[in-house]
């Protein structure tokens, strides 16, 4: 049974609709993270799983136990849905000790005493924080006030932990540590989990699965990997990195395990691509390559059967020290290429770029 | 996809009765209380100024109370009014930007305690310091025209408070520690790289002053000015001991003699002048609110700031000298002054053989003393306590809720801030009058503590709608989802972080409370006099050594509060 179910769950304001109609299973034990730029309703939903906002349709379900459900007014509010919750500003409360926050969760529920400093110590060593149970909670750093949100929202072993940008406080390096651990506890405690940033790589780095959103809607659901080679539409492709879109049209279509791969010709080029469904032969589509996947070649190198091919120039490339961004002027159209840092490129030298079909992903226009 | 759900899961999850009904019945309840409290004494106040007869009695309606305003002494009164108000809120403005800037923002030394100097004189009653000038200020016996004799062996007079001049002295002493408290704050709070980027761009450190920190706190110097100005036009005090007795007269004490001074009490015609003097305050406060629209340029974020501070050289002794005389002034001088006064037989005659302390003893035995003592005490406890429950769950209700009618509690709760005390008091003179004789509430000291909330909601709420504001929802919601109910989180997380605010709250209400006497002149009966009452009374018996006596008490009471304020805020800044 899913962990957390939301169905045709939508929060609107005025004729604005925030979010629309959002239908999601997260199964037990998932690290199901929501990705979007601001502003497309991510946060709203995971506020309305919290009860901190009324969901005005559909129904929020939580551990088998129906929680909103706005057709019937049922709602319950979020301290009585038993959930634990990290917050963008860790929300930290100044006047207790760190102790005290981790232990708020039992001691509104009126848990013996015996039980919640176990428990709490528990949470704290889980977090690696058990050192600093006695400070004033004003006196740590950003990471350890992190770790003590964490701690507090794992404490009452809530059914669901929902972060709300856990990690956007952090300076880059702490980010990347912290993300790695936390990611290691919610393995460890096999915890479900709903997890919301605006950070693409953050969210393939820990996630099981990935909701891509956008103006309210929910685009695609799947694994990392799927969403970010094998993208539902142009705009879930947009969404990470700076892949290039070739317009073109199918010339022969072929099945090929659970794919298809299409013939395409287009932009100056022929070649093979794969899709996701069957296309007709004269369809016109979009093909997404990946600026890392093109690869770079020597002036006229010759391209294997099947793959797309472009003779070019360069006319920009950044050093970003592990890597190396260029722009290619192709056929009148500019490509952007991901190549290591090692590769020499001149501007102004010519260039071959291969992309191999299976780096090649079509679209419906 | 469909989702089964046990039934039972659903009944528990549906709001209870209590839930469901109760918030709206609270509201409701709240809604008219403090629709009694301030809506109410304004309605009566139309309604007084067309009846005939005083509070209580049959009459007809009429207009004769607003026919009667139009004399050219009441035109002078509000020239007067007018007048005074906004020359004292100039010079006090200029004389607490200086003190402000000379304590926030420059290097002068023992800056914390001037600090708490200069805002001292804004805790005394205004009754307090009025008695004091009066002996130190009088143009025969007082005491700075006597030292001025003796010293220059002329027999002139340096100074002679019963002036134009002596009302304007005197509401400057209340009203530049008021300005101050704005103003510091706001030196304070600013982010010190907005100054640095106006150097960076090549602007002198004059030029940084005005363009840049002076402009950004235009909108609290703005708002400081207003209220003080508005505040200035209600003031009873100054007016009442240094404008009377030379003819000086001004909206309030024109009041005040309708109702107390004459033979036959004209209640229609001061009820009348009162209507129109809150007429008058809205449109000020109308005028307020469309000059400082959208002005707040909020640079508090919070964070603890250290701002740049002024390297003054030697200059740094006249600074502190400037600092050190307007306390001396302000504070030393008067309370001298009422020590002195209340060991000698008559004020003005300092001789060894006149040292006496038959005041002393007449005050201990005094039982008209006694029993205002306890009702101020009383009063100020029980009416803080009252105003800041009721400040605190307006506030909540205004500023961290989306319920139904909140913005009418805002409206309402907001009301006293145009009424004057005089004028609120008159409003409820005629409000208790006309409540049946099961409801006696004229006459005993409920009257008095229902004026005191009224007066005190305002700031009770702006105090604690800061205090709220400060607390980011986060803090609140993250309570709600561990586990926490509204109850729970209101008592553990917002009180519990926001009690230091409460505490000083409480302590400025205290002392309203204790200064209060516009409203009290009007409410009192014998039985619940309280102290400024009992002062004003006494003065103007001929007794002004028992007052002193009486003032030092008092003075006592209000060191002893504003020791406990500056522990508590001392603490807020360690903790938050």
């Amino acid at each position: 049974m899913p962990s957390v179910t939301l169905h045709g769950v939508g929060r609107h304001f005025g004729a604005l609709k925030a979010v629309d109609s959002v239908d999601l299973a997260v199964e037990h034990g998932e690290f199901l993270t929501l990705l979007g730029p601001s502003g497309c309703g991510k946060t709203t939903t995971l506020r309305m799983v919290a009860g901190l906002e009324r969901n005005d349709t559909g129904t929020i379900v939580i551990g088998g136990r129906t929680v909103s459900d706005a057709a019937a007014d049922l709602f319950v509010p979020p301290d009585r849905r038993k959930l634990g919750m990290v917050f963008q500003s860790y929300a930290i409360w100044p006047h207790m000790t760190v102790f005290d926050n981790v232990a708020y969760p039992l001691a509104v529920r009126r848990h013996p005493k015996a039980e919640i400093r176990t428990r709490v110590m528990a949470a704290l060593r889980l977090v690696e924080m058990e050192a600093y149970a006695e400070r004033p909670a004003p006196a740590l750093s950003g990471g350890q006030q992190q770790r003590v949100a964490i701690a507090r929202a794992l404490v009452f072993e809530p059914e669901v932990l929902l972060l709300d940008e856990p990690l956007s406080n952090l300076d880059a390096r702490l980010r990347a540590q912290m993300g790695e651990e936390f990611r290691a506890l919610q393995r460890r405690l096999n915890i479900t989990t709903l997890y919301v940033t605006h950070d693409q790589e953050e969210a393939m780095a820990l996630s099981d699965r990935v909701v891509v959103m956008d103006k309210g809607r929910a685009l695609q659901i799947g694994a990392p990997e799927a969403v970010y080679r094998r993208p539902a539409s142009r705009t879930v492709a947009a969404f990470f990195g700076t892949p290039n879109f070739i317009e073109a049209e199918v010339t022969a279509c072929r099945a090929e395990g659970d794919d298809y791969v299409l013939a395409i010709e287009g932009a100056g080029a022929q070649g093979d691509c794969r899709a996701g469904q069957a296309h007709r032969p004269g369809e016109r589509v979009v093909v997404m390559i990946r600026a890392e996947d093109v690869a770079l070649g020597r002036p006229n190198e010759p391209a294997r059967a099947g793959q797309l091919a472009w003779t070019g120039r360069v006319v920009d490339g950044v050093f970003r020290g592990s890597r190396r961004s260029l722009a290619v002027e192709a056929q009148g159209r500019r490509l952007n290429v991901e190549c290591p840092a090692t590769r020499a490129a001149t501007i102004g030298d010519t260039v071959t770029l291969t992309v191999d079909a299976d780096n090649a992903w079509a679209l419906r226009e | 996809m469909t989702v089964a759900v046990p039934l039972a899961d659903r009944e528990a999850a549906y709001p209870r009765g209590l839930e469901r009904y109760g918030r709206p019945a609270g509201i409701a309840l709240l809604i008219l209380g403090l629709g009694f409290l301030t809506l109410y004494p304004m309605a009566m106040l139309l309604y007084g100024s067309l009846h005939s007869t005083p509070p209580g009695m049959a009459g007809t309606f009429n207009l004769d109370g607003y026919a009667n305003l139009a004399t050219a002494e009441n035109l002078q009164a509000l020239v007067n009014t007018v007048a005074l108000s906004l020359v004292k809120s100039v010079l006090s403005l200029a004389l607490a930007i200086l003190l402000a800037w000379i304590v926030a923002r420059t290097d002068t030394p023992a800056r914390g305690v001037l600090e708490a100097l200069i805002t001292l004189p804004f805790f005394i009653p205004p009754i307090l310091t009025a008695t004091a000038w009066a002996m130190l200020g009088n143009a025969q016996v007082g005491t700075i025209n006597l030292v001025w004799r003796w010293l220059t062996g002329s027999d002139g007079t340096l100074v002679d408070v019963f002036s134009y001049g002596g009302i304007v002295w005197h509401m400057m002493q209340y009203s530049t520690p008021f300005m101050f408290l704005f103003i510091v704050d706001a030196f304070r709070a600013m982010d010190p790289s907005l100054e640095e980027s106006s150097r960076m761009s090549g602007a002198s450190r004059w030029q940084t002053f005005w363009r840049i920190t002076f402009g950004l706190m235009l909108p609290v110097t703005t708002s400081a000015f207003l209220l003080s100005f508005i505040r200035g036009m209600e003031s009873f005090e100054s007016a009442v001991f240094f404008g009377t007795p030379v003819g000086i007269k001004v909206l309030t004490t024109q009041i005040f003699d309708l109702i107390t001074q004459r033979a036959q009490p004209d209640y229609q015609s001061a009820t009348a002048m009162g209507f129109a003097s809150l007429a008058l305050m809205f449109v000020l406060l109308l005028v307020q609110s469309r000059l400082l629209r959208g002005r707040s340029y909020t640079t508090v974020t919070g964070k603890a700031y250290a701002p740049s501070v002024t390297r003054l050289g030697a200059m740094r002794w006249v600074t502190f000298a400037i600092c050190v005389a307007f306390f001396a002034l302000t504070v030393a001088l008067p309370v001298g002054q009422l020590l002195l006064s209340s060991f000698f037989q008559f004020f003005g005659f300092y001789q060894l053989d006149m040292l006496t302390l038959e005041h002393y003893r007449n005050v201990w035995e005094n039982r008209q003393f006694w029993g205002a003592f306890g009702n101020t005490l009383l009063l100020g406890f029980v009416g803080a306590t009252a105003t800041m429950v009721l400040g605190g769950i307006v506030a909540y209700i205004t500023t961290r809720t989306t319920w139904r009618g909140r913005r009418l509690i805002d409206i309402l709760a907001w009301l006293p801030w145009m009424m004057p005390g005089m004028v609120l008091g008159i409003g409820f003179l005629w409000g208790f009058a006309i409540l049946p004789h099961a409801v006696p509430i004229y006459g005993t000291l409920w009257a008095l503590l229902l004026a005191y909330i009224a007066l005190g909601t305002p700031v009770a709420v702006r105090v604690t709608s800061g205090a709220y504001a400060q607390i980011a929802k986060d803090i609140e919601e993250c309570s709600r989802v561990h586990g926490a109910g509204w109850w729970q989180t209101l008592g553990r997380i917002l009180v519990a972080l926001a009690w230091p605010a409460f505490a000083v709250g409480w302590v400025l209400i205290f002392f309203g409370i204790m200064r209060e006497l516009s409203a009290s002149i009007l409410l009192y009966v014998p039985d619940t006099e309280v102290l400024s009452v009992v002062m004003l009374k006494m003065w103007n018996g001929g007794k002004p050594e028992d007052v002193s006596v009486i003032g030092l008490v008092m003075l006592a009471m209000v060191l002893v509060f504003r020791w406990v304020q500056l522990r508590f805020i001392k603490r807020r800044i360690s903790t938050l």
